[in-house]
């Protein structure tokens, strides 16, 4: 397999074409291109390191096994995110399950899950920025999710639709929810916005 | 339209995300509601505050170590497909010769053929049973249910 290639200035949706045809320099171009996101959408979901470079590694395999089911319609980071959001979604589930398993706790809310995550390792930030990423990492996971692809993969409606899988009125009313909480975990924090 | 059902569209309003009568429609009740304007401004401090947030680069481990990991995992898929196909082949080419030179044959005594048959048989049995062991682990695979 080829792998060396100079970038191109190719959209994704080219890449991700001539990765279907088996360049994999193409493939190893896009992986460039959304490893940082990929990796840190993981990490804001799922708090581990170890995992979210797991998750999110695991994610470009699936993108490369499937490339075939791939639709040139679509944004590919609309599909990128959809499997990796997926992935996420899986291994938080699995992860709840063995903790019931472990602690025999009936709590479904996923803020039983330990925070490791230190938002000076993931931000250039400032207080009150890293105030607001530890106030998200506090929200329940259906509205993590929706923050972090509206606020940090900038997503419009319409890919956050496709890729949760739910009507664009949702994401809407879902989006507006989120922020309404964001912002009350932000004031119990003592952040006046 | 509900007061409830405005404030859901103020927040796609910042987004951008309205339809054009959809915006003139809540600028216009923003101009009249000062409630809704507090709102209106304190999802904007809360979207201002977001924008200036930039992600840090991966950390240099993970940088340097990403793609082997990823090219890995495929070599290793691409890996295993090739090795199942040649191992295939060489258990039907032996399992034919074997049937066709040695049970077929006048040669080898019957107690010999028995036991070598028996042995055979057990092994057909443990591999179906390692198979039928492998597709229920598949179907607990931590990353089965994920939809591509």
């Amino acid at each position: 397999m080829q792998v060396a290639a100079p970038k191109t200035e190719l959209g994704d949706n080219d890449l991700a074409a001539q990765a279907m045809s088996g360049r994999i320099s193409a493939f190893k171009e896009l992986v460039e291109r959304y490893q940082r996101r990929a990796y840190l959408y993981a990490l804001g979901m799922v708090y581990n390191p170890d995992d979210a470079s797991d998750l999110s590694q695991e994610a470009f395999v699936r993108v490369h096994k499937h490339l075939k089911r791939f639709d040139r319609k679509y944004p590919f980071k609309v599909w990128f995110f959809h499997i990796l959001a997926n992935l996420c979604k899986n291994h938080i589930r699995q992860r709840k399950t063995r903790e019931k398993v472990i602690v025999g706790s009936s709590d479904e809310h996923d803020m039983a899950v330990p925070i490791s995550n230190n938002p000076e390792s993931i931000f250039d930030r400032t207080e009150l920025q890293a105030q607001v990423w530890t106030a998200i990492e506090q929200l329940p996971e259906k509205f993590r999710e929706i923050i972090i692809l509206s606020h940090f993969q900038e997503l419009s409606y319409d890919q956050m639709a496709e890729v949760l899988e739910i009507p664009r009125g949702s994401v809407m009313s879902r989006l507006y929810y989120a922020r309404l909480k964001l912002r009350e975990i932000l004031e119990k924090m003592g952040v006046e916005l | 339209m509900t007061h409830e059902e405005i404030k859901i569209q103020l927040s796609a309003l910042l987004d951008n995300e309205l339809e054009p009568d959809e915006k003139r429609a809540v600028g216009e009740h923003l101009e009249s509601c000062p409630e809704c304007r507090r709102e209106y401004s304190k999802l904007l401090k809360l979207k201002e505050v977001t924008s200036d947030m930039h992600y840090f680069d991966l950390p240099d481990r993970l940088r340097a170590g990403y793609w082997r990991g990823i090219y890995n995992r495929m070599e290793r898929g691409t890996g295993w497909i090739v090795f199942s196909i040649g191992a295939i082949i060489l258990l039907a080419f032996g399992a034919w010769e074997l049937l066709n030179n040695f049970f077929l044959s006048d040669e080898p005594p019957l107690i010999l053929k028995l036991g070598i048959g028996t042995i055979l048989l057990g092994l057909i049995i443990l591999i179906i049973s390692i198979g039928r062991e492998r597709l229920f682990s598949r179907a607990h695979d931590r990353y089965e249910e994920v939809e591509i």
